[in-house]
C-alpha cells in the first residue's frame, strides 16, 4: 500500500474540502441530498482515518509517518510538509470521529436559521482546518491550517448562535487573531535565528534550539505561548471561551470543546516544547502556575454559575488546566497524561455539551434553577448526564480519570531542567508539588460542582413549569451521535493503555531534551 | 553671481507659493500660487544646470513648463464646473464632503 | 550623438497602448453611436493586447536599456507594467456599466484610463528624474478628470478639486526636492545619483530627499499627507475610487521603490527614518480612523491608507544591504496583493451600490441571504484585507514581517510590533462589515436599484476572487515574481 502511505494524510486534509466544494455547488433546495453528501464525506475521511489505523506502525510511534514533503514555496523555504507520529494520531482519530457525529446529530434539528448548506459546509470547512493542524510538519502551514479553523467556527457563532452571538464570534476571533499574529511572528524569528533557515517542524526540534540564546528563547516562547494559551484557553486568556460556548449552537460547542481546544495544547506538545527547550524550561513553572490558577478558579466560576451550559464551559476551563499542567512539568509522563487528557475531555465534554444542546432543546432553556428531575421526565438521557457527569469528575474506571489523576501525579516528579517559580532549579520540586497540591484540591471541587450540576438537572421532580410538557427521551439520531462517545469513555477508561502505549515513545521523544 | 542666490530666491518663491496654497481659499490664487512653487524649482533647475554646464537642468525646466500648463487646464477646468454649481469660485464653500 | 536607439521590442507595451488610447478617441469621434458601445471593449482589448509584449519581453529575460540609462525593461519594469495593465484591465471591467449608465461621455472616460495606465507603463521603466516625473504626471493628470466626472454633482466636483490641489502641491513639493538632488549630483540619472549619494553636502541632500519622499506621501496617501484620501474616494465614481486606490497608489509605490532602491539607497539615514514615521503613522491613524467610518467607500479610504502603511513597512527597514531583498520584494508583493483584494472589494461595493444605491455600511445587511454569492465574495476580499489565512492576505502580512525580523534593529521590531497589534485592531472594521453581511437581517433603504449584478463586474470579481484565492493557497506564484524583480539589484 505504497501509495496509501503517501497520500493518506493529503486525501484526509482535503476530502472534506471537496465535500464542501459539492455540497456548494448544490442548489440551496435541495436538503436531503446536501445531507447525505456532507454526511458521506465525513464518513469517507474517516474510512481514511481508520486505513490509517491499520497502516499506522505501532512499534514505531516515535517516528513520524505517511509523510509528505513536497515543495510549496520554495522562495520563503515553506513546505508541503505533512506527518503523523504517536501524538497526533490519536488526535487525528478523534476529530475524524466527531465530525460525522456532529453532522448526524443535527441532522434533524439545524439551529436556526436553519440553512443546512451553509451550515455543514462551514463544520466541513472546520475539519480541513482542524485536521491538516494535525498533521501539519511545516509552520507556515501549521498557521495556515490553525488560522483556517477560525473562519468556520467565527460564522457558525455568529450566524447560528444564541442572542448574544456577535459579541461573542467577535471576541472569539479578536483573541484567537492577536494571539496568531504573535505566533506568527515568533514561527518568522525561528525562521533566521535557527542554525538552517527553515520552517520544518522536526528539522527545527532536532536542533534542540541550539544557536538560538536562553534569552531569545525566552521571548520567543512568549510569543507562541500567547498564540497556543489564547487558543487552549489558559487562564488569564480564557474570557472568550464561556462567551463563545454560550452562545455557539450545540454542534459548535462539541467541536470547539472536543477539537479546537486540543489545537492549543498540541501546538504547545508539537512546537513550543520542542524547538525552545530553554524557553520551555524557564516558562515551565509559569505555566504550571496558570494551570493551576485555572483549575481553581474554572471549578469557581462553575459553582457560580446559572447557565448549565455556561457551566461546562468553565470545566473546560478547569480540565484544559489538568493537561496543561502535565504539559508543564516537561516529562514524558506529563506529556503522556496530557495526550490522554486532552482525548478523554474531546469525549466526555463532547458529549456533555451534546446533552446540554439536547436538554436545552427540550425545555427551552438552560437555566438550572429551571431545570430538575430529567432523570423522571426523560430517565435514560438522564442516565447518560450521570455518567458523563461521573467521567467528567475523574472517576476511575472511565476515560477521565486517566486525564486527570496522571497529570496531578506527574507533578510530583517534574523535569529536573525545569525552573521552579523562584527561577532556578533548587526550587523546581516544591513548586511543582505545590501545584500537585492544590491541583488535587481541584479534582475535588470539580466532583462538587459536577455533582451540584447532576443534582440540579437530573435529579429531584421536574418544575412545575414543565410538569405536564411532554420531554422526548433520547431519541435515534442522538442515539447514533452519543453511542461511540460514551463507548470511548467506557473503553480508555477500562484499557488506558490502548492510548498510553501509543504516546508513549513518541512522548518521551518530544521530552527527550528536558531529562538530562 | 554666486549659485546661493539662485536658491534663496527660488526658496523665498516657493515658500510664498506654499502659504498660498495653504492659506488663500479662492481657488484662481491658489492656481497662481501653485504656478509660483513650480517656478521656483524651474529657477533652481536652470541655476544648477548653468552651474553645472549640463543640460539636463534645462530640459527637465522644460518638461515641467509643459506639464505646468497641462496641470492649469485641468485645474481651471475644475474650478469652472465648481463655479458653474456653485456660483463662487471660493473653496470653502466645497464642503458635501466631511473631513 | 547621433540618433538615439530606439529597441521596439522593449518599448512595444508603451507603443500598443498609446495607438490604441488614439484608436478609441478617434472611434468615439468618428464613429458617433456605434462608438459609444466600441470604446469600452477597445480599451479592454488594448490593455490585454499590451500584455502580449510584455510576456513576450519576460520569456525573453534580457535586460535592455534605453535612452542612456533613463528607460530600462527588466523584470522589476516588467513585473509592474503587467501588474499595471491587468488592473487596468480590471478597472474597465469595473467601469462598464456604471459609465454606461450614467449621463457621462464614455469615449474620452476610457481614452483618459488609458492614458493613465500609459504612465504607470512608463513609470515602472523610468530610471531618471526627468522620466519618473512625466511619468508620474501622466498618471495623475488624466485621473483628476476622472475624479470630478460626474460633472454636475457637487460632490464629484469637491472629490476632484481636493485631489487636484493636493496632487499640483505634491508635484511641486517633489520637483523641487528633485531639482535640489539635481543640483548636489549633476545628473538626473538614478544610478548616477545613488553612486555620489549626497556628495559635499549630505545635510542638503537629506532635505532633498525628505521633499522628494514627501511629494510620493501625497501620492501613495501615507500619513500624514493623507487627509484628501477620504474624501476624494468618496467623492469620486466608484470604479475611479477604485482605480485611484489601487493603480494610482501603487504607481507612488513604484516610484518611491525605484529612487530609494537606486537612487538613495547609499544613504539611509537620510530616507530610512521618514518612511519608518510615514509607515508607523499610516498604520497607527488609518486604522484608528477607519474604525469610526459609517460610509464603506470612506472605511476603504482609510483602510487603503493603512494598507499603505503595511506596504511601507518593508521598504522603512530595507535599509540595510542584507535585508534589502526581503524589504524591496515584501513591497512588491504586498503591492500585488493589495491590488487585487482591494480592487475586488470595490467590485463589491459597487455591485451592492447598483442594488441599494448607497455606500453606507447599514446597507449591507443582511446581503447573506438576499445574494449570497457576492456576500461569500466581499467576505473573502475584506479577510484577505484582514490578513486572515487561507486568502491572499496573509502572504502579504507575512512577507512583511519576514522583512521585519530579516532586517532584525530595534527601529524595525518596534515597527513590527506596531503592524501586528494594528493588523488585529483592523479586523475591528472589517469585521464590521461582515457582521452587517451575515449577523443582519436586511434594513428598508426605501429607493433600491436593479439587484442584478452586471456582466463585467462578475468578471471583475471573479478574476479578483481568483487571484486572492490561488495566491493565498499557493503564494509561490507572486513570491516567484517578486524575487526575480530583485535578483538583479
Amino acid at each position: 500500500m505504497d501509495w496509501f502511505d503517501d497520500w493518506a494524510l493529503t486525501l484526509a486534509v482535503f476530502t472534506p474540502l471537496v465535500g464542501m466544494a459539492i455540497i456548494l455547488l448544490i442548489p440551496r433546495a435541495e436538503e436531503a441530498a446536501i445531507k447525505v453528501v456532507a454526511l458521506l464525506t465525513s464518513l469517507v475521511t474517516l474510512a481514511i482515518g481508520v486505513g490509517i489505523l491499520v497502516d499506522f506502525d505501532f512499534g514505531n510511534t516515535a517516528k513520524m509517518q505517511f509523510q509528505v514533503d513536497k515543495e510549496w514555496i520554495p522562495v520563503i523555504n515553506a513546505r508541503y510538509h505533512l506527518g503523523i507520529d504517536g501524538i497526533s494520531l490519536p488526535l487525528l482519530i478523534l476529530t475524524m470521529v466527531i465530525v460525522p457525529l456532529c453532522i448526524i446529530y443535527s441532522l434533524d434539528h439545524f439551529p436556526e436559521p436553519h440553512n443546512p448548506k451553509a451550515f455543514l459546509a462551514l463544520i466541513l470547512l472546520l475539519e480541513v482546518g482542524m485536521i491538516g493542524t494535525f498533521v501539519a510538519l511545516d509552520l507556515v502551514l501549521f498557521f495556515i491550517f490553525f488560522e483556517v479553523v477560525l473562519l468556520p467556527m467565527f460564522f457558525m457563532i455568529g450566524v447560528w448562535g444564541g442572542p448574544n452571538r456577535e459579541y461573542a464570534s467577535i471576541k472569539f476571533f479578536l483573541f484567537t487573531l492577536f494571539g496568531s499574529a504573535l505566533m506568527l511572528v515568533s514561527f518568522l524569528a525561528l525562521y533566521f535565528l535557527s542554525k538552517r533557515s527553515t520552517f520544518d517542524i522536526s528539522t527545527l526540534a532536532s536542533f534542540e534550539g541550539a544557536g538560538i540564546t536562553r534569552g531569545t528563547q525566552v521571548l520567543l516562547f512568549a510569543g507562541l505561548f500567547l498564540g497556543f494559551a489564547i487558543k487552549v484557553p489558559m487562564f488569564p486568556f480564557h474570557t472568550w471561551l464561556p462567551d463563545a460556548h454560550t452562545e455557539a449552537p450545540t454542534v459548535g460547542s462539541v467541536l470547539l470543546a472536543a477539537v479546537l481546544l486540543k489545537l492549543g495544547t498540541y501546538g504547545f506538545i508539537r512546537i513550543a516544547l520542542p524547538i525552545l527547550p530553554e524557553g520551555a524550561q524557564v516558562w515551565a513553572p509559569w505555566i504550571g502556575l496558570l494551570s493551576v490558577v485555572g483549575i481553581i478558579y474554572g471549578a469557581l466560576c462553575c459553582l457560580a454559575q446559572r447557565d448549565m451550559k455556561r457551566l461546562i464551559a468553565f470545566s473546560s476551563v478547569a480540565h484544559m488546566g489538568f493537561v496543561m499542567l502535565g504539559i508543564a512539568t516537561l516529562t514524558d509522563f506529563g506529556v503522556n497524561a496530557a495526550v490522554f487528557g486532552m482525548v478523554a475531555h474531546g469525549l466526555i465534554t463532547g458529549m456533555l455539551f451534546f446533552l446540554a444542546g439536547s436538554i436545552q432543546h427540550r425545555y427551552h432553556t438552560r437555566e438550572m434553577s429551571r431545570l430538575g428531575g430529567l432523570l423522571v421526565s426523560a430517565p435514560k438521557m438522564g442516565w447518560i448526564l450521570g455518567f458523563c457527569a461521573m467521567a467528567s469528575l475523574g472517576l476511575p474506571g472511565l476515560a477521565g480519570f486517566w486525564g486527570e489523576f496522571p497529570a496531578v501525579l506527574s507533578a510530583f516528579e517534574p523535569s529536573r531542567l525545569a525552573n521552579g517559580i523562584l527561577g532556578n532549579t533548587d526550587s523546581t520540586l516544591w513548586t511543582f508539588r505545590t501545584f500537585m497540591v492544590v491541583a488535587a484540591i481541584g479534582t475535588v471541587l470539580a466532583a462538587g460542582y459536577l455533582l451540584w450540576m447532576y443534582q440540579r438537572v437530573g435529579m429531584g421532580t421536574p418544575k412545575p413549569e414543565f410538569e405536564d410538557a411532554h420531554i422526548h427521551d433520547v431519541h435515534r439520531p442522538e442515539w447514533v451521535a452519543w453511542t461511540p462517545l460514551l463507548l470511548g469513555i467506557v473503553v480508555f477508561g477500562l484499557f488506558p493503555n490502548l492510548i498510553f502505549s501509543i504516546t508513549n515513545d513518541a512522548a518521551s521523544s518530544i521530552t527527550r531534551a528536558f531529562s538530562g | 553671481m554666486p549659485i546661493n542666490y539662485f536658491l534663496i530666491l527660488s526658496a523665498f518663491l516657493f515658500c510664498a507659493g506654499a502659504y498660498g496654497v495653504l492659506a488663500r481659499r479662492n481657488s484662481v490664487l491658489v492656481l497662481m500660487s501653485v504656478e509660483l512653487m513650480l517656478n521656483a524649482v524651474n529657477i533652481n533647475l536652470i541655476a544648477f544646470s548653468a552651474q553645472a554646464q549640463d543640460v539636463a537642468g534645462q530640459v527637465f525646466a522644460l518638461f515641467v513648463i509643459t506639464i505646468a500648463a497641462a496641470e492649469v487646464g485641468i485645474g481651471l477646468a475644475i474650478v469652472l464646473l465648481i463655479y458653474r454649481n456653485l456660483r463662487s469660485p471660493d473653496l470653502d464653500r466645497v464642503e458635501q464632503l466631511k473631513g | 550623438m547621433g540618433t538615439p536607439y530606439f529597441d521596439y521590442h522593449a518599448l512595444a507595451p508603451v507603443i500598443v497602448l498609446a495607438a490604441v488610447a488614439l484608436l478609441a478617441l478617434v472611434v468615439d469621434f468618428v464613429w458617433k453611436d456605434g462608438g459609444r458601445r466600441a470604446v469600452p471593449q477597445i480599451a479592454g482589448i488594448g490593455m490585454l493586447l499590451a500584455l502580449i509584449p510584455v510576456f513576450t519581453l519576460a520569456a525573453d529575460g534580457e535586460t535592455r536599456v534605453m535612452f542612456g540609462g533613463a528607460f530600462v525593461v527588466d523584470n522589476y519594469a516588467l513585473a509592474f507594467a503587467g501588474f499595471f495593465l491587468i488592473v487596468g484591465y480590471v478597472a474597465v471591467l469595473l467601469s462598464y456599466d456604471y459609465i454606461d449608465e450614467g449621463d457621462y461621455y464614455r469615449g474620452e472616460y476610457y481614452v483618459l484610463l488609458l492614458t493613465s495606465v500609459l504612465g504607470m507603463v512608463v513609470l515602472a521603466s523610468a530610471r531618471d528624474l526627468i522620466t519618473i516625473f512625466v511619468a508620474i504626471e501622466t498618471v495623475t493628470l488624466p485621473t483628476f478628470v476622472l475624479a470630478g466626472w460626474r460633472k454636475h454633482d457637487i460632490r464629484s466636483n469637491e472629490a476632484a478639486i481636493k485631489y487636484f490641489i493636493i496632487g499640483v502641491l505634491s508635484s511641486a513639493v517633489m520637483l523641487y526636492g528633485m531639482s535640489l538632488i539635481f543640483g548636489l549630483s549633476n545628473s538626473t540619472l538614478l544610478s548616477e545619483i545613488g553612486s555620489v549619494a549626497g556628495g559635499d553636502n549630505p545635510a542638503l541632500f537629506a532635505v532633498a530627499i525628505f521633499l522628494t519622499l514627501a511629494g510620493f506621501a501625497f501620492k501613495v496617501s501615507a500619513v500624514p499627507f493623507h487627509f484628501w484620501a477620504p474624501d476624494t474616494y468618496q467623492g469620486a465614481p466608484l470604479p475611479v475610487t477604485a482605480f485611484l486606490s489601487v493603480a494610482s497608489k501603487a504607481a507612488g509605490f513604484v516610484a518611491m521603490l525605484s529612487v530609494v532602491a537606486l537612487g538613495f539607497f547609499a544613504s539611509p539615514n537620510s530616507w530610512q527614518p521618514v518612511i519608518w514615521v510615514l509607515a508607523a503613522a499610516s498604520i497607527v491613524v488609518g486604522n484608528l480612523a477607519a474604525l469610526r467610518q459609517t460610509d464603506v467607500v470612506r472605511m476603504l479610504a482609510y483602510s487603503s491608507v493603512a494598507q499603505g502603511g503595511f506596504i511601507l513597512v518593508p521598504l522603512a527597514v530595507s535599509g540595510d544591504n542584507d535585508a534589502a531583498r526581503a524589504g524591496f520584494q515584501g513591497v512588491l508583493v504586498y503591492i500585488l496583493i493589495y491590488a487585487a483584494m482591494n480592487m475586488g472589494a470595490f467590485a463589491c461595493v459597487i455591485a451592492n451600490a447598483r442594488r441599494t444605491r448607497s455606500t453606507e455600511i447599514q446597507s449591507f445587511s443582511g446581503l447573506g441571504r438576499s445574494n449570497p454569492a457576492m456576500a461569500v465574495v466581499f467576505t473573502v476580499f475584506l479577510f484577505s484585507l484582514a490578513g486572515i489565512p487561507p486568502f491572499a492576505g496573509w502572504f502579504a502580512k507575512f512577507v512583511m514581517f519576514r522583512a521585519v525580523l530579516d532586517a532584525g534593529t530595534t527601529a524595525a521590531v518596534v515597527l513590527g510590533v506596531l503592524a501586528a497589534v494594528f493588523s488585529v485592531v483592523a479586523f475591528f472594521y472589517y469585521g464590521t462589515v461582515i457582521r452587517r453581511m451575515w449577523f443582519h437581517a436586511a434594513v428598508d433603504l426605501g429607493d433600491t436599484g436593479s439587484p442584478r449584478v452586471p456582466g463585467a463586474l462578475v468578471a471583475a470579481m471573479a478574476i479578483t476572487t481568483t487571484v486572492v484565492v490561488v495566491i493565498g493557497v499557493y503564494p509561490q506564484l507572486f513570491a516567484k515574481i517578486g524575487d526575480l524583480a530583485f535578483r538583479a539589484t
